[in-house]
């Protein structure tokens, strides 16, 4: 919450003098982080994926064909077409619902290994800097017609009532959710910096 | 979603193989594949491999890379340059790629690999002089697989490092430098070494005298050699002749006087026989005046347990060289039979008993009739040894029973002297040095001396504060039953007269048997201005023949300082 703090600050600040700069700034440490959250999903998932014995990872590949998240009700591009039409905000939204709903729902991902344990901070700075995002590069006319994007959709909470072997296909669906999750926040918001980078060559 | 969707292309990607294109799939959705297989008896599904695709992406390889030398500096490096591939849309950041580079000296196996991170540009310092090198580039997505390695670029390192001069300058520079370091060692512990490799032949010298010499007393030594008044000035000049003079020491006394005196042990050494030590030459030559004369000095300091007997077989045993010695030297006379009697020959460099010795000459049946020694002490040099003996002149040739006389070399500071074997008497004044010459004479054969008297030795016990030395007899010879008795007694006393230069030998012998053995020499002693005198009183024959009487006779030089005393066996009282 300091760095949330300190970036507040900073870039109230600094939107008057250097939008741009700070921008990029910005993005980079939201970049950053989100790729370090990502990689985390990834370690948490291949630790779960190996803790399994083999009999119950072919059953869970059968019969995990859902293939639906809970975030799927978010509607994000799925291709670089779909994203590229996309608005630098509209990217900036969406990874703000899809880090806000993994963070209501983190209490189901935490617990057991440490790397679990830090996902609710490292989500809630993410959210914080996201919405500085959103507000560095908001224009005042665009905030009322985004509050339906803003609409904030309770986590379903399916996970309670579950039978063990229910509650090990969930935790895995779950992991693979949330690797899915964190890497398309990832994408937008390299996608979104990149838009805005006055670099031709933004990757880095 | 439960759709599924077959393979639509078999064939594309090769055997057995199912190619889903772009647009069959999309990103973020996990798809599930299986393999079934079909025949007649029914199917089997192959195990459901789960997959995103984007995490299976893999690139291409990186484009366009090249290579360059870049020699900004002295140094040159390497200078990697590439472009992604031209699928992979990193532009717009959709796809981040991270690249690795890998670089081959030409004829080596070993590739040395770097990675790049998400740069475009890749430095690579310090490559070899002249070296060939072989440059590739690969890239991946964050979450993908690496692509394959790019095709090689060349390049080509020019010879910015004169290896192979710089190396034979280092190691001229390093071996002179070695170079210098040991020859500085060498010249350090040159003299050790040649120590080691060539050892140093012993030259000469003289045992006994050498000792004294190295410890730096040379100069005392040389200087006691020296008479200061010599060659003597005075007008009697023929008295000073003398043309050699040979002293003896017995080896016996040498071994003894080893723990006296140095000089005495200087002295002692030089008259003893010839060993490998001392310088032979000496002995032989008739015409060296040694330095070193050895006087019977430490006759004095002998103790009194010295038997006359073991002395003289001592003396006996250097009879055979001294013979040879004193023939051929001085002519000396040395009776084959000396029982009882030492020849004795001193070496003396100068004469300064010439009067002495020239009276045996003048005189030849006394002085033929053995050599005399003389106890010279010189006073000019207070730790000097110069004790010499004057002989009679080389017309003694004929065989006389054995004669010496002894000189007892002594020191400046009056020490104890012990009785001797011989019959030495030591007289020394405190301020003057006295030579006390004894003259043993013994009875010589075939030489008419009927006024020759064997001597005996008197020797001084011990001088008193009032320049009174009190003499001792000492019985020298065994068949001289008079010297022996005369050991018993209790010797004069030797009073200095300072006005007339003269010591005064007073006997106070107790003994009946000194009347049997009259003393009847008589001691004089004459100071000369110049010079010592030192003379053999012909009047102790007086006395009855056939005594043996110690002539002493003491000369007492107070104006040199430098005395000759001879003392005087059982003197009267003068």
């Amino acid at each position: 919450m300091d760095r949330a703090i300190l970036l507040l600050s900073v870039m109230c600040l600094g939107v008057s003098s250097q939008p741009n700069a700070d921008n990029q700034r910005l993005f980079s440490i939201a970049v950053s982080r989100v790729q370090h959250l990502h990689l985390l999903s990834q370690r948490i998932f291949s630790e779960f994926e190996s803790s399994l014995q083999m009999e119950e990872q072919r059953q869970l590949n059968k019969i995990f064909l859902q293939d639906f998240c809970n975030s799927d009700y978010i509607i994000s591009p799925i291709d670089k077409h779909e994203t590229q039409r996309s608005s630098v905000l509209n990217l900036l939204s969406i990874s703000y619902r899809l880090v806000e709903s993994w963070e209501s729902a983190s209490h189901s991902l935490s617990g057991g290994s440490a790397p679990r344990n830090q996902l609710l901070p490292r989500l809630s700075e993410l959210k914080t800097g996201i919405l500085l995002l959103i507000r560095a590069n908001q224009d005042p006319s665009e905030i009322i017609t985004d509050n339906s994007n803003f609409q904030f959709v309770p986590y379903e909470n399916n996970y309670h009532n579950l039978d063990d072997d229910e509650s090990l296909r969930k935790t895995y669906e779950l992991l693979a959710c949330f690797k899915k999750d964190m890497h398309k926040v990832e994408t937008y918001l390299t996608v979104a910096k990149c838009r805005l980078s006055p670099e031709a060559n933004c990757t880095l | 979603s439960e759709t599924v969707y077959e393979c639509p292309d078999y064939k594309t990607a090769g055997e057995n193989s199912c190619f889903f294109s772009k647009n069959d799939t999309s990103i973020w959705v996990n798809y599930n594949i299986t393999v079934v297989a079909t025949n007649v008896l029914g199917r089997t599904f192959s195990d459901p491999v789960d997959i995103d695709v984007v995490y299976i992406v893999m690139p291409n390889p990186p484009e366009e890379v090249r290579v360059s030398v870049t020699q900004k500096t002295d140094w040159p490096f390497l200078r990697v340059s590439w472009e992604p591939p031209k699928k992979a849309d990193t532009r717009s950041g959709w796809i981040t790629l991270i690249y690795e580079v890998r670089i081959q000296l030409e004829n080596e196996d070993e590739w040395e690999v770097h990675p790049a991170g998400q740069q475009k540009v890749f430095n690579i310092f310090s490559p070899r002089s002249g070296g060939t090198y072989q440059v590739q580039v690969r890239c991946k997505p964050d979450h993908g697989f690496w692509s394959e390695w790019s095709p090689s670029t060349y390049v080509k390192v020019p010879d910015y490092f004169p290896r192979e001069k710089s190396m034979w300058i280092l190691i001229v520079v390093f071996s002179a430098f070695i170079f210098f370091i040991f020859s500085w060692l060498i010249y350090m512990n040159i003299y050790s070494l040649k120590h080691c490799l060539l050892p140093p032949v012993p030259g000469p010298k003289i045992k006994g005298f050498d000792k004294q010499l190295k410890n730096g007393k040379s100069e005392d030594i040389f200087s006691s050699l020296v008479v200061s008044d010599f060659p003597p000035t005075t007008s009697n000049y023929e008295d000073f002749l003398v043309e050699y003079l040979e002293v003896y020491v017995p080896e016996e006394r040498e071994l003894i006087m080893e723990d006296s005196k140095e000089l005495q042990d200087s002295l002692k050494s030089e008259n003893s026989t010839c060993d490998n030590d001392s310088g032979r030459g000496s002995c032989d030559s008739h015409t060296l005046l040694i330095d070193k004369g050895g006087c019977d000095k430490e006759d004095g300091l002998q103790s009194d347990q010295e038997g006359s007997q073991p002395e003289m077989d001592s003396k006996r045993h250097e009879e055979a060289p001294e013979e040879e010695l004193l023939e051929y030297s001085h002519g000396n006379v040395h009776s084959p039979d000396i029982s009882s009697e030492k020849v004795k020959s001193w070496p003396s460099l100068f004469s300064p008993l010439p009067q002495y010795s020239l009276s045996p000459v003048n005189q030849p049946s006394p002085p033929e009739m053995g050599k005399q020694h003389c106890l010279s002490d010189s006073l000019f040099a207070p730790d000097a040894l110069s004790s010499y003996c004057t002989q009679p002149g080389p017309s003694t040739k004929t065989d006389f029973r054995s004669n010496y006389w002894e000189c007892n070399f002594n020191h400046k500071q009056s020490h104890p002297l012990h009785p001797q074997t011989a019959a030495h008497e030591h007289l020394q004044a405190q301020n003057d040095t006295i030579m006390a010459c004894v003259e043993h004479i013994g009875a010589p054969l075939g030489v008419h001396v009927p006024n020759v008297r064997p001597t005996e030795y008197v020797e001084v016990q011990r001088v008193s504060d009032e320049n009174m030395v009190l003499l001792h007899p000492v019985s020298s010879g065994q068949e001289n039953s008079c010297t022996m008795r005369r050991q018993i007694e209790d010797y004069s006393r030797v009073t200095l007269n300072n006005d007339k230069g003269l010591l005064l030998l007073q006997s106070e012998s107790m003994e009946e048997e000194m009347d049997m053995c009259p003393n009847e020499e008589e001691m004089v002693s004459r100071v000369t201005s110049n010079g010592y005198t030192a003379s053999i009183t012909p009047t102790s024959q007086k006395s009855a023949a056939g005594i043996n009487t110690s002539l002493p006779i003491l000369d007492e030089r107070a104006a040199s300082g430098y005395v000759d005393t001879t003392t005087m066996f059982g003197l009267p009282t003068y």
